[in-house]
């Protein structure tokens, strides 16, 4: 049986951009043939085997028949019968990770990428339930998960799916951990930070960036390095020093603006913290203890983890769960906090006009929702007040705040090698941008911002700027006139 | 007698249905009544509803009687925009203090003519129709409302915020009834009891984004749906798209907004009635559009009451609604045009899109924050959900004496349960309060009845629109003019609602104007409606019985609406027939009998001994058979309640109470022989013990003669040990029988003989039994592990907390509707339970120690003789089928003989007290009012026609007629027939089988007969080309 079809068919039948149905054609994920008037010939197991991939339920069928019917499989197809018995379970102890589940369905509607891998959170909760912990610690689907939480937001019994996740991830041997996350915690463990940058590299480059930031607009500026006494510690995610310095200055320009008293440590300077990825709770605690030194040594009273969403929920989720105590010592600010604590005070001015376009704000998943269940307070308010600051034309995606849907590349998914199944849960978030009509998208997450900017706009041919929203603060700052000498320590 | 310390008035508050049958109950019972009501008028939620199930009747048209019953009841002062503020006192004695807000309008003046209304500039959103549609700052809550009286919104009204504008209203009232200084008034009223029907309102989905509701215009609730459907609605019945009009091809439900969630709203509980009212509205809606798609998402189909799965199944196979087990978690838009994506997972598990037209949320039910605080101030429990705290042994009884409830607010309930519960609290108030019963009471004499017998008829007729019900399909207004040529008809009107009070009053008014002395309202049926416009009649001062009602909407407006033109034609016909019929209406009386008061109760269950003690405790002689030795019944197998109360020591105190009360005499190992008499007067031989006859006579039956179990056929039960029924279980789990304590791994099997092909019903308090003997098996020892193979979980109403109790213990709950039910077969020792997973489509295989399986209940099979004895009718379930199932639930057609319990149909303990209390309710209402009046349409003999024959005998079903011999004058011997009033239900059999003219039904003579025939064949306009 051979499945005929355009790729325009396809694309809405999966809900991707045809481009994406041309790679996946392109690179043999999908075999099919050009055959007349534009279409492509697929033979139907191919169809199937693509279909089961992505949870979709084929549009056609050998039999047609048994279309919408659940038949139990015949015979040879019908698969092991999991033989329920008494077991400890090693995954659980609270009853509000599966048992009190009421197999609604809510979760597994939610999830952008339910039915890959004919799993779902609904199934992963089920097996956790029924002790199955070989086949899901086995399986790749809690890895193709992001952890976006959008699962829970919508779970009427609030099952906690992302924390099962998270301990599901941890149970699997290390060196079966996707190498690429795996490779960051080792490395940041060993080296300081993910990508193994030594030490004097960084310093020169971070010392070079300043100056060419105090020639350029910011006269008197030299990058603070170990200073005591500075208010603000701000930590640094590896990738920028590594691929594109220069988005660090965003935040230097809106210090220098703001007066701020700040510093970056020469040691152990990453924020970003992929444990919580991998679900090793004691690296994430190691990586975390680090700053909380960092604080300390420095005497600063103020934390500002810029680079990720998922920076300041591991750093902050640690310091709840671990170091309590230091809460009561220093001030942990989320990008949002800060940047508005300098619009209120006046500490800087933004100048509006400088940004015509349409803007949309993406809610990154850390700072939204999963700030909102786990701390009390998700920052979507924040995000809209400081974005219409620099923005006067402006548009909500939809839908958005809690309910909105992840880039696709949380969780660890960027550096994980499921890139189609990346892409295919992107394909939720391309639709809301381009049914929004915005040209730019504002994000506060580094992750989503590679995912939307490198990815999805490439796959889903999306015409719009990918902007930080720091980015959007620095490039909309009215520069002060501050003479050398001028800048504020402690 | 009167006791000083009691007060023979009672305070209901609350004017929904089940507040006022409360109040209804009473009031017939010899009890004043305040009827306590926070808006402009009584009815509660029923009137904003299109239609009720099962049964898919007119929601307003079977409740207008009750509103307009409650209206001129001489013994219930309503009182409306009132609010109780406190209560203080003890039981028999309370304060009340009540304050009555300003309606602004003076009620004894209004004439409800409206013109207010269509001068006032202020329009605002009509709560009533869930705001979509606009009503006025002056207005009438419905157009049947009672009191019929039009009320100022002071929140909108211009000229109350600002005195120096508008007034409009004031300016235009004919009898000048608008009053902008009327003011807050407080009344302090003394009562002996107090029954709080507080009700309930639905979930706001407004309070969460994700359903979309408020932002996207074509997501509506469905109370929105109901208005929308309904036909006195704002859009006459007709439903468009909300957002541009038109028509809607796509709708979805979505269950459990608001239910069965504790992330956007703590409502933990099931609402209980959503999932009927889902069915009822699709099915309404594939009705008037077949083509229109339909599908429910759902959790579980919660539809365990009477006749419920058999509409479930109705709506699947025979509407086509689609039913998809799958919740939806939030609404986005499709494009810009209105349209909406709803995304989910399929019972494969693969993801599905699915764009509609219309979203409809099923919103559930809570009591109100203001309610909430009233029960805090009158100082009644509650409980964790917000609803009363109430025992299910005394289902009725706040935790203060003298405080009952009832309806929406003892738990989400439909409305048979609302209406039972209604009339047990009435029960439960007389049985407190018997010692001043008719202390406060007033009664009201009719006007002087005129003898129109000699005079010229001169007929009115009244043509009903019953909102669009008529007047949308029959031209009403031409109608009218042809009525008004009919012979003999002086007067002609027609009327939105003719049933409703205000109209009654105008037709008295009408009747003495225009000294009508027949009437003829062309409506709806005389089943429902006759027994009110006889009262109006009554109250005209006309004999009750020159009425003809003509149908012109059941068996016309319903059955002919895609024909307009044909139907008026037949209007006018049935109108014309109608007309000579009532031309020879002659004056009756009723018959009027004493009462026995005392009650035969037939079955010694939890719900006869319910129901004899508290009709001892009401005062009257109780006469109690069981058929076995001992009181108890089918509770006797029970030991504990829903919510964890114990069953053994309650039924041990209440057998102790039965027999020490000297008024109840329980008779052991008997039956009923045969029954005798009627209403108020039966008397019925049974037969005791030691095989002896007795007759009982007695003015009431209560009928509770419960339900037998089923004995399972499947899972191996009887062939392994290790399989057992679920009540034998329960004597093994109370023994700590070795197969229990020594069990590890439990699985019980649900459903088993319900709901399939031969009895396609739910046995309704099996999922609770089972899920608790899981919890308790489960709390014993932890490690256990317990497997419940389930087809839908039914825990309705706060049941559901037992359910989300079991599932946090870690109980397994396995889905088997999708792939099919276990199999169960011998493994070793122990058992081996194969079964499918329903989330991940895999087989499951449970080593079990014990199988448990939740059998059906089953009808009891003395039913069959019972109904044929008292003549009542059974559903093809075998049990009783009550006289309606919506508003007469323990009633039958045949008068004074009522039913409760498990004969009934399956239920829990609490429902069956309830039921029980309800039942004496109304033989208590029968036998406080001493006397009964019959109705006089009996049949009559023709003494010059009749020869005596006796054919007649054969057929009477009542026996009401006999042979008599006698002698002429001349002494020839000579044969003819007696009747006797009381036994004959006027049925006409006689009438029809005999052959010489020898009997008339009165009221339906041959002569009366012949010329209604001969009227529906006159030729009128003639329609024969269009026919």
């Amino acid at each position: 049986m051979i499945y005929e079809a355009k790729v325009n068919d396809l694309a809405s039948e999966f809900g991707v951009h045809r481009n994406t149905i041309r790679n996946w054609i392109n690179s043999g994920v999908l075999p099919a043939q050009e055959g007349p008037g534009r279409r492509y010939l697929i033979q139907y197991e191919d169809y199937k085997r693509l279909c089961d991939k992505y949870g979709r339920e084929p549009r056609i069928s050998p039999d047609p028949g048994a279309a919408g019917e659940i038949a139990q499989p015949v015979n040879e197809n019908v698969p092991k019968a999991v033989r329920l018995e008494s077991k400890k379970n090693p995954f659980y102890s609270a009853p509000n990770l599966a048992d009190i589940c009421l197999t609604c369905g809510s979760c597994a509607g939610a999830c952008p990428i339910s039915g890959v891998d004919d799993l779902d959170p609904r199934k992963i909760i089920r097996m956790a339930f029924f002790g199955m912990e070989e086949e899901l610690i086995e399986s790749d689907w809690p890895w193709k998960c992001t952890m976006c939480g959008k699962c829970e937001v919508v779970c009427p019994m609030n099952v906690e799916i992302v924390q099962l996740i998270r301990r599901i991830r941890g149970q699997r041997d290390r060196d079966k951990v996707p190498v690429a996350i795996q490779k960051g915690v080792i490395t940041c463990l060993e080296k300081g930070n993910n990508l193994g940058i030594p030490k004097d590299d960084f310093l020169a480059l971070i010392k070079e960036l300043g100056q060419e930031l105090a020639e350029d607009c910011c006269p008197g500026f030299a990058t603070p390095i170990d200073v005591r006494g500075a208010r603000l510690l701000v930590t640094v995610n590896s990738k920028q020093p590594f691929a594109e310095p220069e988005s660090l200055t965003w935040w230097w320009k809106i210090f220098y603006a703001a007066g701020e008293s700040w510093t970056i440590s020469s040691e152990y300077w990453e924020g970003v913290n992929w444990a919580l990825h991998s679900g090793d709770y004691s690296a994430m605690r190691t990586i975390v203890k680090r700053i909380i030194d960092n604080i300390e040594r420095l005497n600063c009273k103020a934390l500002l983890l810029p680079e990720c969403g998922h920076a300041y929920y591991a750093t902050r989720y640690a310091l709840e769960r671990w170091f309590p105590e230091s809460l009561q010592q220093f001030k942990i600010y989320t990008v949002f906090d800060l940047l508005l604590e300098y619009v209120n005070q006046r500490r800087i001015t933004l100048d509006p006009s400088k940004n015509t376009k349409l803007v949309t704000f993406h809610d990154s998943c850390n700072y939204g929702r999963k700030s909102l269940k786990t701390f009390g307070h998700g920052y979507f308010d924040e995000a809209r007040t400081l974005t219409r600051a620099c923005c006067p034309s402006y548009v909500d995606l939809v839908p958005d705040r809690e309910e909105n849907y992840c880039c696709g590349a949380g969780g660890g998914a960027w550096a994980s090698p499921f890139g189609a199944e990346r892409v295919f849960h992107g394909r939720m978030k391309a639709r809301q941008i381009s049914t929004s009509g915005a040209k730019v998208v504002v994000t506060a997450c580094q992750n989503c911002r590679d995912q939307l900017q490198v990815s999805l706009k490439r796959e889903f041919n999306l015409n719009v700027d990918v902007c930080f929203l720091w980015e959007l603060v620095a490039k909309s700052l009215v520069m002060p006139k501050r003479i050398v000498g001028e800048v504020q320590h402690g | 007698m009167a006791d000083q310390s009691m007060n023979g008035s009672v305070l209901v508050v609350g004017g929904g249905i089940s507040g006022m049958q409360a109040a209804l109950d009473l009031a017939d019972s010899g009890f004043f009544v305040y009827l306590v009501e926070k808006s402009g008028a009584i009815g509660g939620s029923m009137p904003q509803f299109n239609k009720v199930f099962p049964t898919n009747d007119c929601s307003m048209c079977i409740i207008a009687p009750k509103l307009v019953e409650c209206g001129r009841h001489p013994n219930i002062r309503i009182m409306t925009l009132s609010t109780v503020q406190d209560v203080t006192g003890t039981a028999g004695n309370f304060t009340v203090r009540v304050i009555e807000h300003p309606r602004y309008v003076d009620m004894d003046k209004c004439i409800a003519c409206g013109q207010c209304t269509s001068v006032c500039p202020k329009s605002v959103d009509d709560s009533f129709n869930s705001n979509i549609a606009k009503r006025k700052a002056i207005y009438i809550k419905y157009p049947q409302a009672v009191p019929l009286k039009y009320q100022i919104d002071p929140t909108s009204c211009l000229h109350l915020k600002n005195p120096t504008k508008c007034g409009a209203c004031a300016e235009i009232c004919p009898p000048g009834a608008i009053d902008f200084n009327d003011r807050e008034r407080e009344h302090i009223i003394q009562v002996g009891s107090v029954v709080m029907a507080l009700g309930f309102q639905t979930f706001d989905p407004a309070k969460s984004k994700i359903w979309g509701y408020g932002v996207y215009p074509n997501v509506i609730t469905s109370l929105q749906f109901e208005r929308y459907l309904s036909p006195d609605g704002p859009t006459d019945g007709q439903l468009s798209r909300p957002s541009d009009k038109k028509p809607v091809k796509k709708v979805a439900f979505l269950q459990c907004i608001g239910s069965r969630d504790k992330n956007r709203c703590n409502n933990e509980y099931c609402s209980t009635v959503c999932c009927m009212y889902a069915i009822k509205e699709a099915m309404t809606i594939k009705e008037s559009n077949p083509d229109l798609e339909v599908t429910i998402f759902y959790m579980d189909m919660r539809t365990p009451g009477k006749e419920f799965d058999r509409y479930l199944e109705r709506a699947k196979n025979e509407y086509g609604v689609r039913f998809i087990r799958s919740r939806i978690h939030g609404v986005e838009p499709k494009g810009t045009k209105g349209d909406l994506r709803l995304h989910y997972i399929s019972g494969q598990g693969q993801q599905v899109e699915e764009v509609v037209d219309l979203v409809v949320l099923s919103v559930g039910l809570e009591t109100p924050e203001s309610m909430v605080r009233l029960a805090e101030r009158i100082g009644i429990h509650m409980t964790p959900d917000r609803f009363a705290s109430i025992s299910a042994f005394m289902p009725v009884h706040t935790s203060k004496k003298g405080v009952y409830t009832c309806g929406a607010f003892n738990g989400p309930r439909d409305i048979p349960q609302s209406v039972t519960g209604g009339s047990a609290a009435a029960a439960s108030v007389s049985a407190l309060l018997t010692s001043v019963r008719h202390t406060q009471t007033r009664s009201l004499l009719p006007p002087v009845e005129q003898d129109v017998g000699g005079e010229e008829p001169r007929i009115g007729v009244f043509v009903c629109h019953c909102g669009t019900n008529i007047a949308g399909v029959v031209d009403v207004e031409e109608l009218a003019e042809y009525a008004a040529t009919l012979p003999q008809v002086v007067h002609v009107a027609r009327n939105l609602f003719t049933c409703a009070q205000d109209t009654q009053d105008r037709i008295v008014q009408e009747i003495r104007d225009k000294r009508l002395n027949r009437i003829v309202v062309a409506a709806c049926t005389p089943r429902t409606h006759e027994p009110l416009f006889r009262k109006t009649l009554k109250s005209a001062g006309i004999n009750e019985y020159l009425i003809e009602m003509a149908n012109i909407r059941n068996q016309n407006s319903w059955v002919h609406n895609q024909e307009p033109e044909v139907a008026t034609q037949k209007a006018k016909d049935l109108v014309r027939m109608a007309v000579v019929k009532v031309q020879t209406q002659v004056a009756r009386k009723a018959i009027r009998l004493p009462i026995a008061p005392s009650v035969l109760i037939i079955g010694g269950g939890v719900a006869g001994m319910t129901a004899a003690l508290n009709l001892a405790e009401q005062g009257f002689q109780v006469h109690l058979i069981e058929k076995t030795t001992q009181l108890g019944g089918n509770a006797l197998h029970l030991f504990q309640t829903w919510n964890g109360e114990h069953v053994p020591r309650y039924i041990s105190e209440l057998k102790e109470n039965v027999q020490q009360h000297p008024l109840i005499e329980v008779a052991y190992t008997s039956t009923v022989l045969s029954v005798d008499g009627h209403v108020g007067n039966f008397s019925s031989t049974i037969r005791t013990g030691s095989s002896r006859k007795r007759v009982i006579n007695h003015g009431a039956v209560i009928i509770t003669t419960g339900a037998k179990r089923y004995i399972p056929e499947e899972f191996e039960y009887g062939k392994i040990p290790k399989v057992v029924a679920s009540i034998e279980f329960d004597k093994l789990h109370m023994h700590n029988e070795t197969r229990v304590a020594n069990g590890k791994s439990f699985v019980f099997i649900q459903c088993v003989g319900s709901r399939n092909e031969e009895r396609p019903y739910c046995s309704k308090s099996c999922c609770t039994h089972s899920i608790q003997s899981a919890i308790k098996l489960k709390k014993e020892a932890p490690s256990r592990q317990i497997y419940i193979l389930y087809r839908e979980i039914r825990t309705y109403g706060q049941r559901e907390r037992i359910y989300n109790q079991a599932r946090e213990l870690g109980i397994v709950f396995i889905n088997y509707e999708m792939h099919g039910p276990p199999k169960v077969k011998k493994d070793g020792k122990g058992v081996l339970v194969e079964v499918w997973d329903h989330v991940l489509h895999r087989p499951l295989e449970i080593k079990a120690d014990v199988v448990i399986l939740a059998a059906a209940t089953l009808a009891s099979p003395d039913a069959m003789n019972l109904g044929n004895l008292f003549k009542i009718p059974l559903n093809s379930d075998g049990f009783f089928q009550e006289a309606h199932v919506k508003l007469r639930p323990v009633e039958f057609n045949v008068d004074g003989v009522f039913v409760a319990g498990l004969a009934h149909y399956p239920k829990p303990l609490e429902e069956s007290i309830s039921q029980a209390l309800a039942a004496a309710a109304k033989a208590g209402r029968l036998l406080a009012r001493k006397e009964i009046s019959l109705e006089p349409n009996t049949a009559l003999v023709d003494p010059v026609n009749c020869d005596g024959c006796a054919l007649c005998i054969e057929v009477c079903p009542y026996q009401a007629i006999t042979l008599v011999e006698y002698e002429d004058e001349e002494g020839t011997p000579l044969k003819t027939v007696n009747i006797d009033p009381v036994l004959c239900k006027g049925c006409g059999i006689c009438q029809g089988t005999c052959p010489k003219r020898g009997v008339d039904v009165a009221g339906f003579t041959y002569a009366q007969l012949e010329a209604q025939i001969d009227a529906a064949l006159e030729e009128e306009a003639p329609l024969e080309e269009q026919l």
